[in-house]
C-alpha cells in the first residue's frame, strides 16, 4: 500500500513539471514581492541595528527563506480538495481502494516537493544572489532544518485539507480557505518576521498550529534554536500534526456520512 | 451625443444593479464573503502596523504616516477591484470564446467586459481601508497635522485617481490577453505588487522602482504624492508641490492611453475559434 502513495506522490510531482511558463511566473511574483519586503525591512533596520537577535542579514535571511516555503507549505488559494467536493468527483475519490487523507495527504507532498526544487530553491537562490542570504548557519543546521521543514510541510498540507473539509458543509467554501490561508501566512512568518510580533500576540502564535509551519524551520535554518529548544520546536510540530490528523479524520468520517451523490 | 451617453450611463447602472441583484440572493454567503474578504486585508494592514511595534520609524515615516499611506491605496485599490472586476477576469472571456458574443452585441466591448463582475465582497477592502484611515488618523492625532479644504480635496481626488490608474492597469493587462490569451505575471506584479509596494513610502525603494511607478506608471500620483502633500512632505524627485493637484489629470492621460490600446487589440482580435 505504501508504494501505492509514493506512486500518487511522483504522479503528482510529475503532473507539476508540465507548468514551466506558470512556474517561472509564480518565480517572478515570489521573488517582486520579497523585494518590497527586503526593501521594507533595510528601511526600517535604519532605526535600530537588532530586534530581539536578529540583525538585518538574519532578517532578510528569514524573510526569503519564508518566502522560498510558501510555495511548498501553503500555496495561496489551494482549492482542490474543494473543488472535487463542488463537482461530486469526491465520490469516485471516496469509493478507491485507498484511504482519503492519505491520498490526499500523499498528492500534495509530491506538489510539495516539486516546489521545493523548482520554486524554493531559485527564490532563495536569487535572495543568496542579492542580499548575500545565510547559506545554512554551518553544516550542522542541515539535518535538523530538513527535518523541521518537512514536518512543517506536513503539518501545511493537513490543515489545508482540513480548510477544505468545509466545501461538505458549505458548497462556496472559497472565502474561508481563503481567509484560514490568510491566517495561517500572517502567524507562520511570511507576512512579516514573528519576532516583530508585540509579547501578547508572540504567545498567541505560539498557541497556534502555525508557527511550525515556517516560522519554525526558518528559525532552525538560522541556527536560532539548538539543543532544548530544538527539540521543543520538533516535538511540537509533531504534537500539532497528530492533533489536525485526528481532526480531520473526525471531519472525513462524519462528512462522508451524510455525503449524497447529485446526479447529472 | 449626450443623449448616447445618458443611455450608455444608463445601461452601465442597470448591468450593475442586476449583478447586485443576483449576489443579494445568497445573503449568507455575501455576508461571509464581505467579512473574510474584510479580515484578510485587515490582517494586511495589522503587518503595517506591527513593523513599528519594534521600530519607531521607517525612515523618518511614523506609524500614523504610513498607515495614512495604507489606508489611501487600499481604497484605491478597492474600489478599482470593485469597478475593474471584469476586466481583471478578462482572461476567462477570451479563453471560453465568450468575447465573439460580445462583438456581436450594439453595445460598446468595454462596457460589456466591465460589467461581467461587480463582486460586493470586495466591499470588504474598502470597509478596512476607511477603517485603516480612522485608525491612521488616531495615530495621527498628536502630529498637529493642520487638515485644509485643499488637503482634503487632493486626497479625494487622488483616491479617485490611483482607482482609474489602477483600472488602467488592468486593461493594459486585459488587452495584453488578445495576444496570450491569458493575464500575464506582469499585470499581477503592477496591480497587486504596485498595491503592496504603494503601501510604504516610495523613498525606501530603488530608484528605478521609484520613477516606474511615478514616470510610467504614474500610481504614485494617486497615493504617494496627495499623501505627501497632506503630511507637508517633500515630493519625490523634487516635484513642485501644485503638481499633487495633477493626478486627476494624469490618471486621465493614462486612462486614454490603456484605452487607446484596448481599441488597437480589439480590432486586431482573432477569435481562439472553439
Amino acid at each position: 500500500m505504501l508504494r501505492f502513495y509514493v506512486e500518487v506522490a511522483r504522479t503528482a510531482y510529475r503532473r507539476q513539471l508540465i507548468y514551466r511558463w506558470a512556474n517561472l511566473a509564480g518565480l517572478c511574483t515570489n521573488v517582486f514581492f520579497c523585494l518590497i519586503l527586503s526593501s521594507v525591512l533595510i528601511a526600517l533596520y535604519q532605526a535600530r541595528p537588532t530586534v530581539g537577535s536578529y540583525n538585518l542579514r538574519d532578517i532578510l535571511s528569514y524573510s526569503w527563506a519564508t518566502q522560498a516555503m510558501i510555495m511548498v507549505v501553503l500555496p495561496f488559494g489551494w482549492i482542490d480538495l474543494m473543488l472535487t467536493i463542488r463537482t461530486g468527483e469526491v465520490v469516485t475519490d471516496l469509493s478507491k481502494p485507498c484511504d482519503f487523507f492519505c491520498y490526499w495527504c500523499s498528492r500534495e507532498l509530491g506538489r510539495a516537493f516539486y516546489f521545493l526544487l523548482f520554486r524554493g530553491l531559485p527564490t532563495y537562490l536569487i535572495g543568496l544572489l542579492i542580499f548575500h542570504v545565510e547559506l545554512g548557519a554551518g553544516w550542522s543546521v542541515w539535518p535538523a532544518f530538513l527535518l523541521s521543514l518537512t514536518l512543517g510541510t506536513v503539518t501545511g498540507v493537513v490543515f489545508r485539507i482540513l480548510m477544505n473539509l468545509a466545501a461538505f458543509w458549505i458548497i462556496e467554501a472559497r472565502s474561508i480557505v481563503g481567509f484560514g490561508l490568510t491566517t495561517a501566512h500572517f502567524f507562520a512568518g511570511s507576512y512579516l518576521p514573528l519576532v516583530f510580533f508585540p509579547p501578547w500576540l508572540a504567545t498567541l502564535a505560539a498557541w497556534l498550529p502555525f508557527t511550525g509551519m515556517m516560522n519554525g524551520p526558518a528559525e532552525v535554518f538560522l541556527g536560532k534554536l539548538s539543543g532544548p529548544t530544538l527539540l521543543r520546536e520538533i516535538l511540537l510540530q509533531l504534537a500539532w500534526i497528530l492533533a489536525l490528523i485526528v481532526i480531520v479524520r473526525l471531519l472525513t468520517k462524519i462528512a462522508t456520512r451524510r455525503v449524497v451523490v447529485q446526479g447529472g | 451625443m449626450f443623449q448616447a451617453l445618458a443611455r450608455d450611463i444608463c445601461l452601465y447602472i442597470r448591468l450593475i444593479a442586476m449583478q447586485v441583484k443576483a449576489q443579494l440572493q445568497y445573503k449568507v454567503d455575501l455576508a461571509l464573503d464581505v467579512l473574510t474578504s474584510f479580515l484578510v486585508t485587515a490582517l494586511e494592514f495589522a503587518t503595517l502596523l506591527i513593523y513599528f511595534v519594534p521600530f519607531p520609524t521607517l525612515l523618518g515615516w511614523k506609524v500614523g504616516e504610513v498607515a495614512l499611506l495604507g489606508a489611501v491605496v487600499s481604497i484605491g485599490f478597492g474600489l478599482a477591484e470593485l469597478f475593474g472586476g471584469g476586466i481583471d477576469n478578462f482572461e476567462v472571456i477570451i479563453r471560453q470564446g465568450d468575447f465573439d458574443r460580445i462583438l456581436l452585441r450594439p453595445v460598446t466591448a468595454l462596457m460589456q467586459v466591465s460589467t461581467t463582475q461587480f463582486r460586493l465582497r470586495r466591499f470588504g477592502r474598502i470597509t478596512q481601508g476607511l477603517s485603516a484611515f480612522g485608525l491612521a488618523l488616531f495615530f495621527l492625532r498628536d502630529a498637529h497635522l493642520v487638515w485644509t479644504p485643499l488637503k482634503i480635496l487632493v486626497l479625494c481626488l487622488g483616491i479617485l485617481s490611483s482607482a482609474l490608474i489602477f483600472v488602467s492597469v488592468l486593461l493594459l493587462g486585459a488587452t495584453v490577453c488578445f495576444w496570450t490569451v491569458e493575464t500575464t505575471e506582469l499585470t499581477n506584479i503592477l496591480t497587486y505588487g504596485g498595491r503592496e509596494m504603494l503601501s510604504y513610502p516610495l523613498t525606501i525603494y530603488h530608484q528605478f522602482m521609484q520613477r516606474l511607478f511615478v514616470f510610467i506608471v504614474p500610481l504614485a500620483f494617486g497615493t504617494y504624492i496627495p499623501v505627501c502633500y497632506v503630511l507637508e512632505r517633500a515630493l519625490p524627485f523634487a516635484l513642485p508641490n501644485w503638481l499633487a493637484f495633477s493626478s486627476p489629470l494624469i490618471a486621465l492621460l493614462f486612462a486614454l492611453i490603456a484605452l487607446a490600446f484596448w481599441r488597437f487589440g480589439v480590432h486586431r482580435y482573432q477569435s481562439t475559434g472553439s
